[in-house]
């Protein structure tokens, strides 16, 4: 367990309101589909919390607010100290300044790239030996090591799916996304990767918001859980479930 | 071939910002620059030559400007030649660059930015590499559609031997002087650049199709 992660762990909090109509992603960031209506309040502790609802409740769209794909009318997105989004105060931090880890509903691997390209895209910018070391331990991690050289186009739904985790969190991310990370595949390929993401959550104290409509997905990995209904929350905890 | 060299070169640097722009802007109006870009395939040759050599002659806007700037005109120069063809060429570099741009899967560039990629890297590292074939189609489509141009070559570059003589006005004067035998060597010269051309282009762009096919098993 890694303590100084724990010390630096800040809840996010996430206060956004949003019309159908109005434009919403950035001009270099081509929409994937329309966002839905939203108006959620939410603080989101470290821990991992289950987003729940029916599809078109908005819940997509939340999570592309937060890590600012989809830009809020208004409201204010903040992990601990840090403001991403603050309508008030005219502040909009591009994505890639938000240190966010976002696992998207259908895989979005670079398919140019190999398995270790794609997991160190995101930490690029580091040392290399620092590189190297942080590459290695989420190969580790994610029992992904011997596919390192593969493209995407060779490797298996399960393991694209590690690798994907693996890459958004190489990062170490102040926030984690994962929107049905999980959805698609057998349930022995699920019970590894929630024994991954349990792991991970032990080590790295930082929220975590998990979309699903697996009651089996919930029940392993929540720590609490969040309903949402029609762009609204209609039901979450006051305080952190035990986990 | 010098011309359909530098047309192609100069297009690619110039067809990308105009194609990552038509491909990705969100400005409505858009649709007038998309137009201009392709007019020069409907519009006849000789049309386009003629604005061009007004623009381009002694009293027209580009002329005075390229007077002033260099002392000497810019009509019957390769210089002129080049800017020509460049406008003639135009949508062969920038419709294959922006067909090429919008077909990178969007999830690719959302993936980037939330991995810290900013939009020069998005674009450097995932929309240039995945837009690959894109690129050598517009290279390539520039350069044959250059080798063969005629009609605007003859209004802005006339036909001067070793300056703006090109090898479609080589292939008219040798039929005019009635050398028959001169001619058809020069036409199957083109006739098969133009066939290796977009056996490559189609390829090119068969092979990339197959090595990059993003995952979709799920």
């Amino acid at each position: 367990m890694d303590t100084v992660d724990r010390e630096i762990a800040a809840p996010l909090m996430a206060r956004v309101r949003k019309a159908r109509a109005a434009a919403h992603r950035r001009a270099s960031l081509p929409p994937l589909a329309p966002p839905f209506v939203l108006d959620v309040t939410l603080e989101i502790p470290a821990g991992i919390s289950i987003l729940l609802g029916p599809s078109g409740a908005g819940k997509s769209t939340l999570l592309d607010c937060i890590a600012g794909l989809v830009r809020p009318d208004v409201g204010c997105v903040r992990v601990g100290q840090d403001v991403w989004f603050d309508s008030q105060k005219s502040i909009d931090l591009p994505v890639h300044q938000r240190r966010v880890g976002y696992v998207f509903q259908s895989l979005a691997l670079f398919p140019h790239l190999s398995v270790e390209q794609n997991i160190v895209y995101g930490i690029a910018q580091r040392a290399p030996q620092e590189r190297s070391q942080r590459l290695e331990e989420v190969l580790q991690a994610f029992g992904i090591a011997d596919l390192r050289g593969r493209k995407p186009a060779e490797i298996s739904g399960g393991e694209a799916q590690r690798v994907e985790l693996a890459r958004a969190l190489v990062t170490d991310p102040q926030v984690l996304l994962l929107d049905e990370p999980m959805s698609g595949l057998d349930e022995e390929l699920k019970a590894g990767i929630i024994a991954d993401l349990r792991a991970w959550r032990t080590a790295k104290n930082i929220p975590i918001l998990y979309v699903t409509h697996s009651k089996s997905e919930a029940q392993a990995l929540g720590d609490r859980r969040i309903v949402m209904r029609a762009g609204k929350v209609i039901d979450q905890p006051s305080a952190p479930m035990p986990g | 071939m010098k011309l359909a060299a530098c047309v192609a070169a100069l297009l690619l640097a110039l067809g990308m910002p105009i194609a990552y722009w038509l491909a990705y802007a969100t400005w409505r109006a858009k649709f007038l620059l998309e137009a201009v870009v392709a007019l020069p395939l409907v519009l006849p040759p000789t049309v386009l030559g003629f604005y061009a050599l007004l623009a381009m002659g002694p009293h027209g806007p580009l002329g005075k400007f390229w007077y002033a700037a260099f002392g000497h005109g810019l009509a019957f120069t390769f210089g002129g030649l080049l800017l020509a063809s460049m406008f003639y060429s135009l949508p062969f570099a920038v419709q294959p660059l922006m067909n090429a741009f919008e077909g990178v899967d969007p999830r690719l560039l959302n993936a980037a930015a939330v991995l810290g990629a900013s939009p020069w890297r998005r674009f450097a590292s995932v929309i240039l590499p995945l837009s690959l074939p894109g690129m050598v189609a517009a290279v390539v489509l520039c350069f044959a559609h250059t080798l063969g141009e005629f009609g605007v070559v003859l209004m802005v570059g006339g036909n001067l031997p070793g300056i703006t003589r090109t090898a479609s006005i080589a292939i008219y004067d040798n039929v005019q002087a009635l050398q028959y035998g001169e001619a058809n060597r020069m036409a199957l010269v083109l006739l098969c650049f133009s066939f290796v051309v977009l056996a490559i282009v189609y390829g090119v762009n068969r092979h990339a199709r197959r090595l990059w096919t993003p995952w979709t098993g799920r």
